[in-house]
């Protein structure tokens, strides 16, 4: 099958997961992306999941799942020779990718100044916490900082419980969404060289991505002088988790007012849904503490399953909190082909998480596992006239 | 409307929030987006706050707004077949159409993918439903803030020993419509190689199962589903939200003590800063905590010994002190803040003032999360009032006379 993005080469850098996830989008729609590690490896190496809990820097599940259809090498870019064989390889690029912060970018010479003005058909991709320029750019930051400032964190939390601090979303959401963006406004970039054949630098801020992401939570203070809790602003009901006779979890949302008409024909229109306070979702809203026991108690009498399906059959979007069993057993998903078999030589077989859009004329696909470090070092760099023998013998590759 | 993709134009027929981020992305490129709405059913967002004044006003909407800026909007009435030869006349004029009904629902509407494919041959179309537009759910109906749950971000994220949480926001929209609008761009690279374009299928259940993609292989690797661990990790520590000192709250309103900072100690280097920044240097040898392992297995008395020191500060001065040791730090900023925020103010990553939208006049939101150094982009407009667009659409891009466009509104297909 052809390939949406076959013949563009794309050179990535990761530190943080975010160039790696951009990356894999281009790869898995058929870029050829050659990662660029470290001589100690991407610390994603060392984040497992691991099999059986054994550290292991060729089997962590972070690393193999965001790295499928890469070819790997290792260059030390501390050293002025890794330097000259980035370069090198850049001449031969369209596209870099790199999630280093400032100050650790411009050590290895990773800055647009320096690489820009050699290479301007290169589009260059800089992924940074805080951006390329303010007040906050050289500041340290991980995934739960950057969060934090985006404004993520303070809207998570849980109505009464305010002992609890602000939480962060499970995983690195942060790096994925700073990832996603800049795979978008890369291809945007590489949309416009195709009709201007001029590449440019992309900088791309992770707590901007966070910030555009808040739903309508930012706009309340400029609309409204509202501040958000960090709980979350409900302004509808019912929008809430409830836990069923099975001990599941069901999400129980309706949006439109037709949706709540249709749930409480499924209640058999219990007297609590007629009353004034359960008028309108907004009503709703402001009465949910007294009126949240009441849709409990009902809940609690169904199995979880059943009441999804008995919701969606009346078209009211419920939706179960699944459990990775769950996704994995979903017929719905075996059906689609979600989840896709990955053979990696060292890791074994395992299932992964698979296509995120299915495109009709080329397709998404696995081609290859992750590469072990410096898997591709001969292939790679050996064509560039580079003595790996003599580079190896340097700490270089 | 400047922007890599100026000359791309966009028939976009979603709604709500997965799909218009999706066109968002193309919006902010420059592409020229049209809307096609109806006021026979008009956009959820349209109709949720927040409203200035509270007021109900579906040509208000800050939430609407915030994700349809640079759009362009027209009334139209899809539901009738008229509507639908219009909308098949924008099609033929367009690169890509979107949208985000349920599944099979943009066939049954007879603007699937097949139809359109025969106004406009190399059209890259997009459906961006919960379910995905094959499979046997695929026609149940869902919302961004249901896929959290759905996708298995709940059951992953919460306060240890407590039940799965939501995550605050509708995560699996905006999300998705990222996905999508790479997913887009791909096939319009491929479109300008080859002349082909193609039909994408995307699954907001499995986009949001793409970011989730590490935990997944928990379970595939070991059968493990992992515990909700709050604000904690497993390669670092401490890793965490803590209490600061109570004072001024950070919007009126808001508890006294409603004073918080994240800090995150990535080496034994970091917590060392820490220690000092605290004045506990001991606390960096203390056998206790000397290394990450140690951390991780004292991390209740750790995470105690960290609070017991911001339960003393203000959240912004410790901030300072410990970014200037090198530690990462930040508190969760809130609306208000983030409006405030130096930084991103610096930036100027706001869009307001030049952009004034009818109805609600100069309002902040939230802008492009990149920058581009040879194509700058740029927020061009505000988000359509509802029709704002049927003249430059209607007449001067499809060539209507006045006359045209007043019966298609009296016959309703304008409305």
């Amino acid at each position: 099958m052809p390939r949406a993005l076959e013949g563009l080469r794309v050179l990535e850098i990761n530190a943080t997961g975010a160039a790696s996830y951009a990356t894999k989008l281009m790869a898995d729609l058929g870029a050829d992306v050659v990662k660029v590690e470290e001589i100690s490896g991407d610390p994603d190496r060392q984040l497992g999941p691991f099999p059986g809990g054994k550290q292991h820097s060729e089997m962590s599940g972070t690393f193999l799942y965001l790295n499928c259809n890469k070819q790997g090498v290792t260059l030390n870019l501390h050293n002025p020779a890794g330097r000259d064989l980035l370069d090198r390889l850049l001449a031969g690029a369209d596209v870099l990718v790199h999630d280093y912060a400032p100050p650790a970018a411009a050590e290895l010479g990773l800055t647009y100044e320096r690489i820009g003005p050699a290479n301007p058909r290169l589009v260059m991709t800089s992924i940074t916490p805080f951006g390329q320029d303010g007040p906050y750019r050289d500041y340290k930051a991980y995934d739960l900082t950057t969060l934090s400032a985006g404004g993520w964190t303070w809207l998570n939390g849980w109505p009464g419980i305010t002992e609890e601090p602000p939480l962060k979303p499970f995983g690195r959401q942060s790096a994925l969404q700073a990832g996603a963006n800049a795979a978008v406004a890369t291809m945007g970039a590489v949309f416009g060289r195709l009709r201007s054949g001029r590449g440019q630098h992309v900088d791309v801020s992770a707590q901007e991505c966070i910030t555009s992401i808040l739903e309508f939570a930012f706009e309340l203070w400029p609309y409204m002088g509202v501040p958000t809790v960090r709980w979350g602003q409900r302004p509808l009901q019912p929008i809430d988790m409830f836990q069923c006779k099975d001990g599941g979890w069901i999400f129980a949302l309706c949006i439109e007012e037709h949706q709540w008409q249709a749930l409480v024909e499924l209640m058999e229109t219990p007297e609590w849904t007629q009353w004034e306070v359960s008028a309108n979702r907004f009503v709703r809203a402001s009465n949910w503490d007294a009126l949240r026991p009441f849709m409990e108690e009902w809940v609690s009498q169904w199995n979880t399953d059943d009441l999804y399906r008995a919701a969606q059959a009346k078209r009211v979007p419920f939706a179960p909190a699944s459990t990775l069993a769950d996704l994995l057993d979903s017929n719905h998903l075996k059906t689609r082909g979600f989840f896709v078999e990955v053979a990696h030589p060292e890791a074994g077989v395992y299932k992964y998480a698979g296509a995120p859009y299915k495109l009709s004329q080329t397709p998404w696909e696995i081609r290859s596992p992750a590469p072990a470090l410096g898997q591709h070092n001969e292939e790679v760099l050996g064509p560039l006239g580079a003595d790996l023998g003599a580079l190896r013998g340097a700490g270089v590759v | 409307m400047p922007g890599p993709l100026a000359g791309i134009r966009v028939a976009d027929f979603t709604w709500v929030w997965a799909g218009p981020t999706c066109t968002l992305q193309l919006a902010h490129m420059g592409a020229e987006v049209i809307r096609m709405e109806s006021t026979r059913r008009i956009c959820a967002l349209r109709m949720l706050p927040p409203w200035p004044g509270g007021q109900p006003n579906p040509n208000a909407s800050g939430y609407f707004n915030q994700y349809n800026q640079g759009k362009r909007g027209i009334l139209l009435d899809i539901s009738k077949p008229e509507g639908v030869d219009i909308a098949k006349k924008i099609v033929a004029m367009s690169d890509v159409a979107a949208e985000n009904f349920a599944g099979g629902i943009i066939n049954r509407m007879g603007l699937g993918y097949e139809e359109l494919r025969k106004v406009k041959p190399d059209i890259v179309m997009i459906s961006m439903s919960g379910y995905g537009q094959t499979g046997p759910d695929s026609g149940f109906v869902s919302y961004g803030p249901a896929q959290v749950p759905l996708a298995g971000l709940s059951q992953l994220t919460g306060y240890i020993g407590s039940p799965p949480m939501h995550v605050g926001m509708s995560y699996g929209d905006p999300n998705a419509g990222l996905h999508a609008a790479f997913a887009v761009l791909s096939a319009l690279i491929y479109r300008e190689r080859t002349g082909e374009g193609q039909y994408i299928d995307m699954s907001q259940w499995e986009s949001t199962m793409a970011v989730l993609g590490d935990g997944i292989m928990n379970y595939t690797m070991n059968g493990e589903q992992p515990p909700r661990m709050g604000n904690r990790a497993h390669d670092m520590a401490p890793h965490g939200v803590f209490r600061c000192a109570a004072g001024e709250p950070p919007a009126p309103g808001l508890p006294e003590n409603e004073r918080w900072i994240s800090i995150a100690c990535g080496s034994d280097e970091e917590f060392q800063a820490l220690c000092g920044v605290m004045e506990r240097p001991e606390l960096a040898d203390d056998p206790r905590y000397s290394t990450l392992a140690v951390r991780k297995a004292n991390e209740d008395a750790l995470e105690a010994a960290v609070e017991k020191w911001t339960l003393t500060q203000e959240p912004f001065d410790a901030m300072r002190r410990l970014q200037a040791a090198g530690v990462a730090a930040f508190p969760p900023l809130m609306n208000k803040e983030l409006a405030e925020d130096p930084h991103l103010n610096a930036r100027r990553f706001f869009v307001e003032k030049e952009h004034a939208h009818p109805e609600v006049g100069v309002r902040m939101h939230a802008g492009i999360p990149w920058r581009m150094s040879g194509t700058p982009c740029e927020v061009w407009r505000a988000a359509p009032v509802m029709g704002q667009d049927n003249d430059y659409v209607y007449g001067e891009l499809l060539g209507m006379s006045t006359q045209q466009i007043a019966d298609l509104v009296e016959r309703e297909v304008i409305r």
